[in-house]
Formats: structure tokens, C-alpha cells, sequence
């Protein structure tokens, strides 16, 4: 079968490893909406490098060894939950996926915008993210019909499964409204992430709703007809959603409806 | 009274159906500057024809007088262009000017964002912003110009009010701010519409291409008015008439009293 | 004191917890879910590869039933396993799969027509069946003898998790998210809410309820290798023992998986092997053949996990500065299937290790990756000696998974738990002998001593830093608790642990706030991993013998004699350095399938006395009942229908079993 490569492939340069360790510089913004005495002030922190060193490890190991009060977000640290974005040198991203090697010797971390401030690099991307869901109803609408769950499924199209699943794949982490310029001036806006969904369940067969109950819950300037098109939520996703064509079709859809 | 304004007035309005007009209103910000767009593309080309000669940039103005159907120049045709040119204009502004920043903390807001994003699209959509405010006051300007006195197009009209009226800044401004803001516009039209769809690379490649040529063709066209306005500032208010024009003016001349040529530009 | 009173107050906001919540309150009765974080966060999202489930839609699964996921599930297990909660569940997890379609989970589908698979190192074409085209596939995973485990791409977990929380949501469970349980209010007898901490502001509140059910997950952060995320530090384990009236079942028991991306612990899911992925060692050698000559990379995870670590003794690994490791090649899928199924794993790869899994291995050692053991329920998941106390999911020892959790089983687990468990906690709730109403006195009692142990910690001289002593402590889980287990590491493992609590009690921190602060719930939650470790540390050294995943060196044989019982540990005095260990033993001659080999891993036991009795009953009522319908036949050996939930009794439908023609 396949020939076997050699490990030595994979192996770390031993020239690479003699190299002495980067110092990294993070300037955390930091503030505590509770004590609002203390002005938000950024505060470095170094950190020696160590190999396949993401921002995870590094913030870790900052609260573990230097200050202990920072508060950041992380669970799963494997890029699948979506907790710990935040500004990296001004752009949102995932910091558990962010690896310190792709950084400069001095980097800013700042909390994600848009969220309500929890303390330091911690926002409540949960408690909008519910909130969101909430309004454009985020959830299959089928009758609510007696479910015999003895019997086998009903069938789908694999392809149509594989493309729901696609625009399935969003983790809520806020990378999208955090870099949207609309969202930045209007707090009501439904931000990417509420299209995307509307987008999930507008390709669902499963699902009832008709493009009117769409238009009526995205129909607005909060919602498809606010969005200026930026773009840069498609550009930051971590799960390389394809927001851009989604929000564009959503919105000719949408534009002959209403 | 009736029941749509008492139901709206209680905030249920959108419990009695659908409101179209978010639908519309993007629509329509779209097309009329769709259309704007595609006016400048246009109106560069005929104000650039200077380049090829006097000549054919009169015989363009005195097509839109329509001197070549009726025999003689009707100017209001032209304030009738320029007055729905206005009227698109001010529809488009106003739906833009919704999307703009209202106050100075989403000023503030919107500006940082930009700065420490560093997002090619967002700068882009700042610059809309900036280029579009200018306009607002530049374009009205212009505009008002151009209804009011639509006469005073033409080869020497158009050039003394670069050089002699001293508006060359003006156009310079204006003309670097409607390039980008057109060429940005189109682009986000596309990406919006999701028509053409072709990847944004492209697209923007396509964007910034339009871009430089029209303000190289701006710009050449603006320094041919500078120049005429510039040999020409010593006869400030003379009209310019074809010479196979003034060859038949003369013999005119010479079976009747001189009269008004039927080229426009006022004294 | 602040108190909020509910139905049913659940811990944690996975897929176990929601999905009970939701069940609450379909029928009528109030739920509030606590959550560490926002539920869609959970770290039931990081289950990549699937769940397992009879539909045998796809060709491999023709046949596949829910005796057949029985007998693994069983197998698995070691015989572990509570056998009647077992057919519960196999009979529930096709319903549950098929209730999550009906919800809106993207299940992969089968596509009818010829495909080309890797099994073995061998392309092989498959012939999908027409009638199944548009049913719900599944794939290959681990110890199982048909292809059965359902899934989303590998993002199995995730998508599960979202449309349940999405249900959730559509069905107004209220989360109170960023809300941490510190202690259960109880009384010795009965369980009726629990103290409550405002993650954000500090507060505590006294949250009573006529049900309280945990679903708080695993503890894969006692390690310090671990795939688990950084929330799965047993907190729901650690409240439960710390009642001293409710136990802990079989907290030995647990589970490595075999391909943690190396040194980080990053999960890449089974699902590899299960597509044709391969083990390869410094040789770029296939090992597992050598070992494992039937079910080779896809035997259990704990034969697996223990081969592998036996090839690194061999001095196979590749040695690096970190350690050694193995690799795990998925390259010869291909990359049309590697970015179509297995993306995740790609994104992963690609993310912390900067390589093209299409085309470099990748490297991996067995991490720590879940916790058998859990608060020991009923098959109706309520503690036996705590009334009114609930468990589901990787919280609960229901008992599912005895001493190995086959992969597949555990993201079913969550769903199918949360379905029967949330149907009796909703039929508690339903008996009026049950709405007694929380004695405030006793919620005062509890709130005030939570209060007092935070000004304690908070004004403490002490020098002890918890993050310090946390490392420690999981690096003595990893260096004497691990795979392989023996019995003086054990012992020394214990003292060390038990110097750990004692130093831990002389924690002094640097930050004084009550509110938001990461050093105070370090150190509160130091204290409760400590004896949740010594727990874990103490059940393997009593426990002479080797099941599942708990491998004694010194005893390598499973014993079915003297060890065919389920460990419970108390805790029941709090400056106590060890728990109170019980043993709970198993009916052989109430077991449908009796123990015997597993079908892998060595062929080394003793049996129990009653073992050849009850398999000689068992082989002679199939005989009588020969020819019978399989539903006859396993009723006769052990009836269960009447255990579940009306709601959720009955056969499954399958294209080869339709519903009428069993009937």
C-alpha cells in the first residue's frame, strides 16, 4: 500500500531547536466593569516561547506563574467550542488556535468588542448569543406533530446533509460581529452569525418557515438590509464558514419577498 | 386616524403583516447608485472627449442641447438631465447617510474599528464615507451649477470655470472623491448582490483597474480644461464655435446681420 | 440569602443536562440549567466521530441490532456494565438519533451506489444499498462487530449539541450560565437544590428543587494529559461524594484514548482508525497487526491505549524531547475524504501541529479521555441513597460503561440517559409525595457554611499555591494512575495525594476579591479534584485485579471471583485524607450475556463460581427457544421493557425489520 514516509519528516529541525527562545510581549487590555475606579490600562506580560506554543498555553501560563486575577475564557483549547475569541493585534480570532510562532515579538490582546464585558479578556458572547437565538428563532420549526420515533427517519438528500452541516459548523464565537462594522455602530444588529443560521434553516427541508417568516425576522435594517456587505466576518470566521455568498443570496431572496 | 396608524402607533405594526420597505429601501440605495455610477462612467467619457479636440467635445454638448434634432440648443434638456441626476442624487444620499455614523461616539467607534482591523473592505467602506460626505456638498454644488446654468457647458465654458473661476481644486477634489466612491461602490455592489459572482479578489482587482483608469482619464481630462482655461484666460466668457461653424457664420454674416451663434456660452 | 426554587434544577449544560431539562419541561415542570459556560461550549461538542446506534442503514451494518451493540456494549465493558441498563440504552439509541433528525441534527446520509473504503490497508468497494439511500450512515469505530456509530461529518458532537440546545432554547429552559454549584443541599436523606456560585459577581444563591440532577461530565483535568476541555474537572463527581450519603461508582475506571495529538492531548477522533487509519511506530511499521491480530487498530480503546504504551516500552516510539510518541497515519484515505470527513480532524492538525494530516502522519500518544465512574444511580438515574439526587452522562455511573466506554457510546450516552432520565425525574416530580417543600433553615445552613469556606480561603495566611499544587497532583495521576497501574506506585501515589490535600488546606491567594476570580476557583476546585484523585488512586490499589481499562501489572488477570463488583466510595468526613470504599456485586446469574473473552485484548481470567452455571442456562434457553423472534429470546433471558419509560418503550424499525412484521 501507501509507502511509509519517514518520521524524520515530521521531526522537529534540530537546528530549530537550538535556536534560544523568543521572549513574547503580550499587552493585555485590561479592566474590571466592577471597579470602575481602575481605567481600563494595557499591562504586559512576557512569556518565554516554547514549542507549538498557542495563546492558550501562553495565558496559562501567565495566570499560573505571574498574575493570577487575569480573566480570560477558554474550555475545549481544541478550536471546537468557540469561548476564547478575542483581539489578537486588533483582529478577532480564536486564541486557543492562535499559535505563538504566527505572532510578533510583541503582541496586543484585547477583549472582544460589541459584548458586554465580563472582566479583562472575558465577554458574554453566551448571553447575546442566547438572546439571538431567541429572536430569529434559531431552531427547526416542524409541526409539532406526535414523533412515532419507532420508525426508521425520514430521508435526505446526502449531499443537501453534507451542505447543511456546512453552514452547521458555527461555534458562536463572536469573531464575526466583533470584526463587523455595522454591528459596531448598531447594537441591535443580528450579525453574521444570525444569518448564517437563518441561512442553515432556510436550507433545511425539515423546516417550515417560508422566506416571509424569514423576511420577518431578518427583513430590516437590523437584520439582512443593515449589513453593508464589509465582509470582514467572512474573512475572520475560524470555522471558514462561507458567510459572503450566504448573506448575499439571503438578501436577494429576501430583497424579491418583501 | 385608521386602523394601520392606530396599530402602528401601539408598535404592533409589524404584528398585521410584513413591512416592505427595509426591502425597498436597500433596493433602491443600491440602484440609484448603480445608476450613479454608470452616469459618471458616461459623463467622463463625454467631458474626456476634450482630449480628442474642442470639436468633438462641443458636438457632444450640443448633442444633449439637442441642437443636432431641433436645430437649435434647448439648455433646459440639459437642466432636465441635470435636474434628474439631482434628484437621484439626493435619493441616494439620503439612504446612504442612514448607514453613516450619527453620532461622534459611533464615529469614534467606527474609526478605531477600521484602524485596528486593518480590513481592506472596511477601510474601503470608511473612505465611502469620507468621499461620500465630500460629495454631499461638492456634487450639490455642481449640480446646482449645472441646472442653473447649463449654458455654460462647452470647450472654453467648461475650461474658464477651471482656471479663470479658479474651481480647478474643485473638480480635483470632486473627481478623486467620485472615482473612489463609484469604484468602491460597484464593488460592494457586487459582493452584496453576489453578482457577478466571481471571487472578491477579482472583483477588487477589477475595481481598483476601473479606478485607475478612470482617474487617469479624470485627470488628463482636467488638465486639458486647465490648459485651454489657462491660453484662454484672456478672452474669459468667449464661446467656442467649430471653424466649419464660424466658415458658415461668416457667409451667414454676410447675407444677414450677425446674430447669435448657435453656439451657447453666454458672454 | 438570595433563593431561586424550580422543578428541576439541572448541573451543567451538556447534552446529558439539557436534554433532561428539556424533558422536564415537556412535561410540565419547571427546569433551570447550570452552566459553567454557555451551553453550546460544553465539552459534549468535542465528540468528533459519532454515536452509536442499531439502524444498520449501511451495507456493513446489515444485521446490526440492538443485541448485537448489546453484546458489545457489554463486551466492552469488561462486564462491568449493568447489563439491564444496558439494553435500556441500545433499545433507546436508535429513537434518539432518530429524534435528533426529527430536531434537525445534519446526520451524514447514506449515498446509494458504489464507494470505495480502506479497510485494512485494502481499497474495498462497497454497495450501498437503494433502499437505505437518504437513511441516517454510519460508520467503523472501535470493539464493535457491525458498523453502527451514526455521525455529522466529525462534528458529531457539536451538531448534536447545538440542536439540542437550540431545543432547548425553543422550549424556554432557562441557563444560568456562568453559575457554578459549590455544595448540595440535602439532608442525609433526600437532595433538594444546591448552593450556587455567580461565576461573574461572586454571589451565592440557594437554587431548591424538587429534583436535582448532575450532569456535569468527566474529570479529565485530574491528568495532566488529557483531551478533555479545561471545565471537566468533576465538580459534579466532587459534590456528589462530598454529601457523604450519595457515592461514587468505579471511579478507577478510566479511560485513555489512544490517539491524542502529541504532547498537547488534542483529541483526533477514532473515527480515523475507523475510516482505515493506521498505527505506525519509529519503523513506520504497522504494530497493531502484532498485536491484535483480529480487530487490530479498532479493538477497544483500552486495548488499544495499553498496546500502544507497550510499544513504547518496546522502545518503538519516536523519541523526542517531550517524550516518545507514535503516529497515527491517516494519509492513505485520501484527501477528498479526509476534508469531507474528517475536517475537524484536519482544521486540528493543521492548527496546533502545522502539517497536512493528507500527507504527514501525525503524532500521538493515549491521553487521559474519560471518566467510567460518576455518581452511582439507578437505572432510573437516581441515587440509591440520596433521594431526589439525579445523574446522567459521563457524570453518572448509570452503569453503562463498567470498565471500558466503547467509542460511540458516550455523545449516545448524554442523549439517551438525558431521554429516560429526564422521563423518571419529570415522573418524580409528578408524585405529590415529592413536592415537600425545601426546608429554607437547612438552605440557610448550607449557603452560610459555602459563605464561611470562601472567607476562610479568601483570608487564609496560608503559602500553598493552588496552581502549583494542581500540576502536582496531575502529575502524579499521570505517573502512578495511568495505564499501566501497580501496586506500590499506587500506594505511594495515594500518600502523595493525601500530603497534596493536606497542603492544599494551607492555600493562601494573592487576589482578596469575591467576585470574578481565577485564583479562588482554582483553589475551591483543588480541594474537591484532590479527593476525587484520591478516590480514583485508592479504588485502583484495592482493587487487585485488571478490568477494562484498569490495568493492574501485578494482577493482570480480570478476576470475576473476588472482583465482579462495582466499587462505591464515600466521602463522608471532610478532613478525612481517604475515601470509604464499597463494593457492590454483580448478579452473573441475573446476566443475559455471562462473562467471557471480549474477543480481543488477553485471554486472561478467572471466572466467577456462578459463571458456568448461568451460561449453561443461558445456551440451553436459546436452544429451547430456537427459531423464536430475537425479542422472544431476550425477554426470556432478561426481561427489561418494563423498566423503561412508557414513552420511550417499543422495537425499532429497520429496512430489514419492519415495524409491523414484529410486532
Amino acid at each position: 500500500m501507501t509507502e511509509p514516509v519517514t518520521h524524520r519528516d515530521n521531526a522537529p529541525d534540530p537546528a530549530e531547536r537550538k535556536a534560544p527562545p523568543r521572549q513574547l510581549t503580550l499587552n493585555v487590555l485590561r479592566y474590571d466593569p466592577r471597579n470602575p475606579s481602575v481605567a481600563p490600562h494595557l499591562q504586559a506580560y512576557k512569556v518565554e516561547e516554547a514549542d507549538s506554543m498557542t495563546l492558550f498555553i501562553a495565558l496559562s501560563e501567565i495566570r499560573e506563574h505571574q498574575d493570577p486575577t487575569l480573566q480570560f475564557d477558554f474550555v475545549c483549547r481544541a478550536g471546537i467550542c468557540g469561548s476564547c475569541a478575542m483581539m489578537v493585534n486588533g483582529r478577532p480570532r480564536l486564541a486557543c488556535r492562535t499559535l505563538t510562532a504566527s505572532l510578533p515579538d510583541e503582541s496586543t490582546l484585547a477583549p472582544l468588542p460589541f459584548f458586554e464585558l465580563i472582566g479583562d479578556l472575558s465577554v458574554n458572547t453566551g448571553k447575546w448569543m442566547r438572546g439571538m437565538s431567541e429572536r430569529l428563532e434559531t431552531w427547526l420549526h416542524a409541526q409539532e406533530k406526535e414523533l412515532d420515533l419507532r420508525r426508521v427517519e425520514e430521508r435526505m438528500d446526502p449531499d443537501l446533509a453534507e451542505q447543511i452541516y456546512e453552514l452547521d459548523r458555527c461555534v458562536e464565537c463572536g469573531c464575526c460581529v466583533a470584526a463587523c462594522g455595522t454591528a459596531q455602530m448598531r447594537e441591535d444588529f443580528v450579525g453574521a452569525v444570525g444569518f448564517g443560521k437563518i441561512a442553515r434553516f432556510r436550507l433545511d427541508p425539515r423546516d417550515e418557515r417560508s422566506d416571509d417568516d424569514f423576511y420577518a425576522v431578518i427583513g430590516d435594517d437590523t437584520g439582512v438590509f443593515g449589513c453593508m456587505s464589509l465582509l470582514a466576518c467572512h474573512d475572520v470566521c475560524p470555522k471558514s464558514l462561507p458567510l459572503q455568498t450566504q448573506i448575499s443570496f439571503l438578501r436577494r431572496k429576501l430583497a424579491t419577498v418583501g | 386616524m385608521s386602523y394601520e396608524t392606530i396599530v402602528a402607533q401601539a408598535g404592533l405594526a409589524d404584528r398585521i403583516g410584513k413591512n416592505r420597505w427595509p426591502a425597498r429601501l436597500d433596493i433602491l440605495q443600491s440602484s440609484t447608485g448603480l445608476f450613479l455610477a454608470l452616469f459618471m462612467w458616461g459623463h467622463m467619457f463625454f467631458v474626456a472627449s476634450i482630449l480628442l479636440g474642442a470639436t468633438p467635445m462641443w458636438v457632444i454638448t450640443k448633442f444633449f442641447e439637442g441642437y443636432f434634432i431641433f436645430g437649435a440648443s434647448h439648455y433646459w434638456l440639459v437642466s432636465c438631465v441635470v435636474a434628474f441626476v439631482a434628484v437621484v442624487f439626493v435619493l441616494h444620499a439620503g439612504l446612504a447617510v442612514r448607514k453613516f455614523p450619527i453620532n461622534y461616539r459611533q464615529l469614534r467607534t467606527i474609526r478605531a474599528h477600521a484602524a485596528e482591523m486593518r480590513h481592506e473592505d472596511t477601510t474601503l467602506w470608511t473612505w465611502q464615507v469620507y468621499t461620500g460626505f465630500l460629495l454631499f456638498f461638492f456634487a450639490s454644488a455642481h449640480l446646482y451649477q449645472m441646472l442653473v446654468w447649463p449654458e455654460k457647458i462647452g470647450p472654453y465654458g467648461s475650461a474658464d470655470r477651471m482656471w479663470s473661476d479658479g474651481l480647478w481644486p474643485f473638480y480635483l477634489t470632486m473627481l478623486l472623491a467620485v472615482e473612489l466612491h463609484g469604484g468602491i461602490g460597484l464593488y460592494r455592489l457586487a459582493v452584496k448582490w453576489g453578482w457577478p459572482d466571481a471571487p472578491r479578489e477579482v472583483l477588487k482587482k477589477l475595481k481598483w483597474a476601473l479606478t485607475a483608469f478612470f482617474l487617469v482619464l479624470g485627470l488628463a481630462t482636467l488638465g486639458a480644461y486647465v490648459k485651454i482655461g489657462y491660453e484662454h484666460r484672456d478672452h474669459y466668457g468667449e464661446r467656442y464655435t467649430p471653424s466649419w461653424l464660424v466658415d458658415q457664420q461668416q457667409n451667414n454674416d454676410a447675407a444677414a446681420a450677425p446674430q447669435a451663434a448657435p453656439s451657447g456660452e453666454t458672454k | 440569602m438570595k433563593t431561586i426554587v424550580t422543578d428541576v434544577l439541572v448541573i451543567g449544560g451538556g447534552l446529558a443536562g439539557l436534554r433532561m431539562a428539556i424533558a422536564a419541561k415537556k412535561r410540565g415542570h419547571e427546569a433551570i440549567v447550570l452552566s459553567l459556560v454557555p451551553p453550546k461550549r460544553s465539552h459534549s461538542a468535542a465528540a468528533q466521530g459519532g454515536m452509536q446506534a442499531s439502524l444498520a442503514n449501511v451495507a456493513k451494518g446489515v444485521g446490526d441490532n440492538e443485541d448485537v451493540h448489546f453484546e458489545d456494549t457489554v463486551r466492552g465493558s469488561d462486564w462491568g456494565a449493568d447489563q439491564i441498563v444496558a439494553r435500556m440504552f441500545v433499545n433507546t439509541a436508535p429513537k434518539a438519533v432518530r429524534e435528533l433528525a426529527a430536531w434537525g441534527t445534519p446526520w451524514s446520509r447514506v449515498r446509494a451506489g458504489d464507494r470505495e473504503v480502506i479497510i485494512n490497508e485494502q481499497k474495498v468497494k462497497l454497495t450501498e444499498r437503494a433502499e437505505a439511500h437518504g437513511l441516517i450512515a454510519q460508520r467503523d469505530f472501535g470493539g464493535t462487530k457491525k458498523w453502527r456509530t451514526c455521525y455529522v461529518s466529525d462534528g458529531t458532537g457539536h451538531a448534536m449539541l447545538f440542536t439540542t440546545s437550540d431545543q432547548a432554547i425553543r422550549h424556554g429552559v432557562e441557563v444560568h450560565e456562568r453559575t457554578e454549584a459549590l455544595a448540595l443541599i440535602h439532608d442525609a436523606e433526600r437532595c433538594y437544590g444546591a448552593v450556587v456560585r455567580n461565576l461573574v459577581t461572586g454571589e451565592l444563591t440557594a437554587y431548591l428543587a424538587k429534583a436535582t440532577a448532575m450532569a456535569t461530565g468527566g474529570a479529565g483535568r485530574l491528568y495532566r494529559v488529557t483531551t478533555n476541555a479545561v471545565i471537566c474537572e468533576g465538580m459534579g463527581h466532587a459534590l456528589a461524594l462530598e454529601t457523604g450519603v450519595a457515592a461514587l461508582g468505579n471511579m478507577e475506571a478510566v479511560q485513555f484514548h489512544p490517539t491524542g495529538i502529541f504532547p498537547a492531548g488534542i483529541l483526533v477522533t477514532e473515527g480515523c482508525r475507523g475510516d482505515g487509519g493506521l498505527l505506525r511506530d519509529v519503523d513506520g511499521h504497522r504494530f497493531m497487526p502484532d498485536y491484535e491480530p483480529e480487530k487490530k487498530e479498532l479493538a477497544s480503546r483500552d486495548v488499544v491505549s495499553r498496546r500502544m504504551e507497550e510499544h513504547i516500552r518496546a522502545g518503538k516510539g519516536v523519541p523526542t524531547r517531550f517524550g516518545p510518541h507514535l503516529w497515527l497515519d491517516i494519509t492513505l484515505l485520501g484527501r477528498r475524504h479526509i476534508e469531507h470527513n474528517l475536517r475537524e480532524v484536519k482544521e486540528i492538525c493543521e492548527s496546533f501541529l502545522g502539517i497536512d494530516p493528507a500527507e504527514k502522519w501525525i503524532p500521538v500518544r493515549p491521553a487521559q479521555h474519560y471518566t467510567m465512574g460518576g455518581v452511582r444511580t439507578d437505572h432510573t438515574g437516581q441515587s440509591p441513597t440520596l433521594k431526589g439526587l439525579f445523574a446522567a452522562g459521563e457524570a453518572a455511573c448509570w452503569d453503562l460503561h463498567g470498565f471500558n466506554r466503547l467509542g460511540g457510546n458516550s455523545v449516545a450516552e448524554t442523549v439517551v440517559a438525558g431521554m429516560i432520565v429526564g422521563e423518571f425525574i419529570a415522573d418524580f416530580c409528578d408524585k405529590p409525595e415529592n413536592s415537600v417543600p425545601a426546608p429554607l433553615s437547612l438552605a440557610r445552613e448550607f449557603v452560610a457554611r459555602e459563605e464561611e469556606k470562601l472567607s476562610l480561603l479568601l483570608e487564609s495566611p496560608g503559602r500553598e499555591n493552588p496552581f502549583r499544587l494542581l500540576s502536582e497532583m496531575q502529575q502524579i495521576m499521570t505517573d502512578y494512575v495511568g495505564i499501566f497501574r501497580q501496586g506500590d506506585a499506587l500506594l505511594a501515589g495515594v500518600a502523595q495525594l493525601q500530603g497534596l490535600l493536606e497542603r492544599s488546606r494551607e492555600i493562601g491567594l494573592s487576589g482578596k476579591s469575591r467576585a470574578a476570580n481565577p485564583e479562588l476557583v482554582a483553589a475551591y476546585r483543588l480541594r474537591r479534584m484532590l479527593k476525587l484523585a484520591l478516590t480514583i488512586a485508592y479504588g485502583a490499589y484495592q482493587r487487585a485485579e485488571s478490568r477494562g481499562a484498569h490495568f493492574r501489572e501485578d494482577f493482570p488477570q480480570r478476576n470475576d471471583q473476588d472482583w465482579l463488583k462495582r466499587t462505591l466510595a464515600f466521602w463522608p468526613e471532610e478532613g478525612a485524607t481517604l475515601p470509604r470504599l464499597d463494593y457492590e456485586p454483580l448478579d452473573v446469574m441475573k446476566m443475559e450475556l455471562p462473562p467471557g473473552w471480549r474477543g480481543y485484548g488477553a485471554k486472561n481470567y478467572i471466572d466467577h463460581p456462578d459463571t458456568p452455571r448461568r451460561q449453561q442456562e443461558v445456551e440451553a434457553l436459546r436452544a429451547e427457544m430456537q427459531g423464536k423472534d430475537r425479542h422472544a429470546v431476550q425477554d426470556a433471558l432478561m426481561p427489561f421493557a418494563d423498566k423503561l419509560p412508557a414513552a420511550l418503550a417499543g422495537r425499532n424499525e429497520r429496512i430489514d425489520e419492519p415495524l409491523e412484521s414484529a410486532k
